[in-house]
């Protein structure tokens, strides 16, 4: 019997233990951080950016560098959050459904877009997101214009037989469903990465002409890719809005939110499945737990540091340099 | 039975013709070599029927089918498969990888792998030689290897009318007649062949027929040897002294 080992597109041999260790840590951190909330609020903030990072890379897969994915991730929260509030549909409902408006949003960007590459593609995605954002911003009487939405729903209660779960009230409750989001959103983009779509997405990445001339439809399916990015950047967008229970236009369609998965993604190997959550998890807690302290008001230039020290020193990314293959 | 009928086809990229109103039939199960010199519009007429380009005049008729504006990935899909002058492998992808694209793609899209696409990506490189190397990145690869893998994966999209674009240049004596034993193969397999060969290594042994074309025009079609023996052929290549015009 074959072993179907050669087809795998990563994680050969010795850096599965990584992910591995990985995940016991983070499952047993809230037993190990039970006193500290802030501990956990810092590790729950930092699955979701891991979420944001792998769904990014579900298009850079394909090759194409987003500079505007808060524009997903913003109609996402906006549209959970004014389902919420007004016809008072639940959280568990809406937040799929910001999903789907995200991902509504891409079927546009990837039409308009569609014959940008390269340079031209990431600027015109950097453009994007001003749309939704000044629309959001300006239509009061939907979204409240600047003053944002304020005393949204946070997550509710899941009440199983007998146990009953207070997510929004505790912080071990919400960094628990966070993190089983994010392993959800890792089965996802492993899935799609192995299967033939990732293979077709690959192939248009490393050569596009070659890939147009043995069948691949290379369009359609960087299309299909970024509606399943989007689809799940505006779902996270939606679980963030409910974790914080307020926001405004400038919060969520920010560039923070549309440059910390590049960030994470360069940083940690776009090459890789895993890589761009490996860099959410290590370096937005550095930040936090050492560089904001030290310096308040500048701690992000964290992020720009990593990112010239990996492209001019790691060009495969932190998995990348895991393992030995090109 | 022609598979592959070009009428009127004319390619200008500003003010230069590249190719000026080719007319010409591939008839099914042939080999035909395209040689000429340089800038004789040899690959623009590759790119033209392989989709990549669109011409300027004519048309491009492939199996009774009109494909003049047909996408590369679906006049692949018809089957016509290509490799490309200098090679273009999917450097980060392994070797076998490449080809499973070719076979996945190739025809009608399947988002089921099936083994045996894995199984038949391997034989085809036991068939370019490239066996030894399946888990290999593509990047890796010597030159050589790299047009060999261009050809396993073009196979592997299961075409009937090949374009090989100078798949033997700077092939050693040895791989040349390598090339020439994978070609009769790939022939007798049911394709037909279409061949650039600029330096003749390959196409005067393998090919039923000859095109010439010199700066985008046909100067001669016809068996090889008498092809070669065209004046305007040899003027073509080598230059004609004046001496030699009037004997």
């Amino acid at each position: 019997m074959e072993r179907a080992a050669p087809t795998k597109i990563a994680l050969p041999g010795p850096d599965r233990a990584i992910p591995v260790l990985l995940l016991l840590g983070l499952v047993l951190l809230p037993f190990l951080a039970r006193s500290n909330g802030y501990v956990l609020q810092v590790f729950t903030h930092a699955l979701l950016l891991a979420t944001l990072a792998l769904a990014w890379n579900i298009l850079g897969a394909g090759g194409l560098v987003s500079l505007g994915h808060a524009a997903f991730f913003g109609v996402g929260a906006y549209s959970s959050g004014i389902l919420s509030l007004r016809p008072g549909l639940s959280p568990w409902l809406t937040i799929p459904v910001g999903g789907l408006f995200g991902a509504g949003l891409a079927v546009m960007v990837g039409l308009l877009c569609r014959r940008l590459r390269g340079a031209y593609f990431a600027l015109a995605t950097l453009a994007f997101v001003e749309i939704p954002r000044v629309v959001t911003d300006n239509w009061d009487g939907l979204t409240r214009g600047s003053l944002g939405l304020v005393g949204l729903p946070g997550l509710p209660a899941l009440t199983l037989g007998p146990w009953r779960v207070e997510i929004g009230s505790s912080a071990s409750a919400s960094y628990n469903l966070v993190l089983s989001y994010a392993l959800v959103v890792v089965f996802l983009v492993a899935l799609l990465w192995r299967s033939n779509l990732g293979l077709a997405l690959q192939a248009a990445r490393e050569e596009e002409t070659a890939a147009k001339a043995v069948g691949i439809h290379v369009d359609r399916y960087r299309l299909l890719s970024l509606i399943l990015s989007a689809f799940l950047t505006g779902t996270s967008g939606a679980i963030y809005v409910h974790l914080t229970r307020y926001t405004v236009p400038g919060l969520v369609y920010s560039l923070h939110f549309s440059a910390v998965p590049v960030i994470f993604a360069m940083c940690g190997g776009r090459f890789t499945i895993l890589g761009p959550a490996l860099a959410a998890l290590v370096l937005y807690p550095v930040d936090q737990f050492l560089f904001h302290p030290l310096l308040p008001a500048g701690h992000e230039f964290l992020y720009g540091l990593f990112l010239i020290l990996v492209v001019l020193f790691m060009p495969g990314g932190f998995w990348g340099a895991l393992r030995r293959s090109p | 039975m022609t598979l592959l009928h070009l009428e009127g086809l004319g390619k200008q990229f500003g003010e230069v013709w590249a190719l000026r109103d080719l007319d010409f039939a591939l008839e099914e199960g042939e080999v035909v070599g395209l040689v000429g010199p340089n800038g004789a519009g040899k690959t623009t007429l590759f790119n033209l029927i392989s989709g990549r380009i669109k011409p300027t005049t004519g048309s491009i008729v492939f199996a009774g089918q009109d494909i003049r504006a047909l996408e590369p990935h679906a006049i692949c899909h018809l089957g016509i498969g290509r490799t490309f002058q200098s090679s273009r492998p999917f450097p980060r992808l392994t070797v076998v990888q490449n080809v499973l694209v070719g076979r996945v793609f190739g025809k009608e899209v399947r988002f089921r792998p099936r083994a045996d696409d894995l199984e038949t990506a391997r034989e085809l490189l036991e068939v370019v030689g490239l066996g030894h190397k399946v888990d290999t990145p593509a990047g890796y690869l010597t030159p050589s290897e790299q047009r060999r893998l261009d050809l396993a994966r073009a196979l592997a999209t299961r075409p009937r009318l090949l374009l090989l674009d100078e798949v033997a240049a700077g092939f050693s004596p040895v791989a040349i007649k390598q090339a020439v034993d994978l070609v009769r193969r790939v022939q007798e397999r049911g394709a037909t062949l279409f061949v650039i060969d600029h330096f003749l290594n390959l196409s005067l042994r393998v090919s039923n027929r000859l095109l010439a074309l010199d700066q985008g025009e046909k100067v001669a079609e016809g068996p090889p040897p008498e092809v070669m023996r065209n004046r305007e052929v040899i003027r073509a290549y080598l230059g004609l002294r004046h001496e030699d015009e009037n004997d």
